[in-house]
């Protein structure tokens, strides 16, 4: 009984610490970029959370809301990644062209390889009909957090400088979708209610702890970059110097 | 046949157990790259000492004779097949590691033409567009000149063309780069940083 209690206390807590979080994150992101997603996240726990408190409202209705709103944070998802690509290869008209196109083509292997995935891995052999949702969860996730991965590679590799509010977006959601995957998989393959509940909590802990990254890098501020016109006289001379030898050899 | 009817659910239940455990190990590989990105990321400023040793190391006309299709193909005339493929081999390995010095000075020109794109002059600010876009070109094509001297170490007797385009667009980043540099301690004391 105890311990069931504390299973609920602990449901509810992670259920609303990272919305009340998402309501502090709607407010600093008023009006930019990112703003649609968070709001979206943010409307879509009160009639969930009204369902999960609500006595007569069974267990089936409950999972059709969450997997309806799953469905439309999936597709969220993909805008706000569009959206981060769009954002930062927008000052380099040639990194619009390469860096797209690759991204293309990674875009296309994961969609591949989840596919594939769904269908030779459909998780167990459940057949409730909300198991299929959590295997298109999966094989979602796993596109997401490949695109965020090569997102963060790509840019690092090509030494492309990130405003700090639009890596930590990318960086949360990249942590959010990565830990959804390995979730999502284990819900797909475990269908028994004692690893469904513990995976629950799970998943709602990780979206707290996403969260927190999200406000931490939003609220932190802009890191100043190594500009040439901060660089001291001599620093700048040397480098004259090194590429006139070096344009010379 | 009820032995075979149960079976195969089996057979299913354990690959989709294998699966859910590749993708736990998939997620939790990726998870540990988000770490490493995150905690780099706090150390963005770019070494400008680790650049310019970057350049000095690299010396263009070494680089351009190991990658030459004309030195190529003399070894191959006047040596033994045996012989040239391990030259091949150790010019393929030096011109690697060449071309992944190339990359490694593009990333941080890419870097100081970005932060160059921020000044509130416009000299520097569109000397840093320039910078900028060669360099992630430069980038770009250290990893085809990679991939490529990867192949000439696995198939030494592959004939491949030379890597011209590389050695020109490291020179055409080095060369704004110089520009850049040029317009900075033109405006040295009139150019204030745009956060101050």
């Amino acid at each position: 009984m105890l311990s069931l209690n504390w299973h609920r206390a602990l449901s509810l807590f992670l259920l609303i610490a990272p919305h009340a979080l998402l309501g502090v994150l709607a407010v600093i992101l008023y009006k930019r970029r990112f703003f649609v997603y968070v709001l979206y996240e943010l409307a879509k726990f009160f009639p969930l959370f009204a369902l999960y408190s609500v006595q007569g409202v069974s267990g089936k209705e409950y999972a059709y809301a969450y997997c309806v709103t799953l469905l439309i944070s999936i597709v969220l998802r993909f805008g706000v990644i569009d959206e981060i690509s769009r954002n930062l290869f927008r000052e380099s008209q040639f990194l619009r062209v390469a860096a797209r196109r690759s991204l293309q083509c990674v875009t296309g292997l994961l969609l591949g390889a989840g596919a594939l995935l769904a269908v030779y891995a459909p998780g167990g052999n459940s057949a409730k009909w909300y198991a299929g949702i959590f295997v298109v969860n999966r094989g979602a996730a796993m596109v997401q957090s490949g695109l965020l991965l090569a997102l963060l590679l790509f840019s690092r590799f090509l030494g492309l400088s990130w405003r700090r509010s639009a890596f930590g977006i990318a960086l949360g959601l990249a942590v959010l979708t990565s830990l959804d995957l390995a979730m999502f998989a284990l819900r797909a393959a475990f269908t028994s209610e004692a690893a469904a509940n513990f995976l629950d909590l799970l998943i709602t802990g990780t979206y707290l702890v996403c969260v927190s990254i999200w406000i931490g890098y939003l609220l932190a501020p802009e890191l100043e970059l190594a500009s040439p016109t901060v660089v001291a006289h001599d620093e700048v001379e040397t480098w004259n110097r090194e590429l006139q030898q070096f344009l010379k050899q | 046949m009820e032995q075979g009817a149960s079976t195969i659910p089996q057979a299913m239940i354990s690959q989709a157990m294998i699966a859910a455990w590749i993708l736990v190990a998939l997620a939790f590989f990726a998870l540990g790259i988000l770490v490493y990105i995150a905690i780099r990321s706090r150390t963005r400023q770019v070494d400008l000492e680790k650049a310019v040793q970057a350049f000095r190391s690299l010396d263009i006309e070494a680089f351009r004779n190991l990658v030459d299709s004309g030195e190529e193909a003399f070894l191959r005339n006047n040596l033994l097949p045996k012989k040239f493929r391990e030259i091949k081999r150790q010019r393929a390995w030096a011109a690697l590691i060449y071309a992944r010095e190339a990359g490694r000075a593009a990333a941080a020109l890419a870097k100081i033409g970005q932060a160059a794109q921020q000044s509130s002059d416009p000299e520097i600010a569109a000397s840093g567009i320039q910078v900028t876009e060669n360099a992630f070109r430069l980038r770009l094509q250290t990893i085809g000149a990679c991939l490529h001297l990867l192949t000439e170490i696995v198939l030494p007797d592959l004939r491949s063309p030379s890597l011209p385009p590389l050695v020109d667009q490291y020179e055409r980043a080095a060369e704004t780069l110089f520009r850049l540099g040029r317009f900075s301690s033109r405006v040295q004391g009139s150019v204030r940083p745009k956060s101050a």
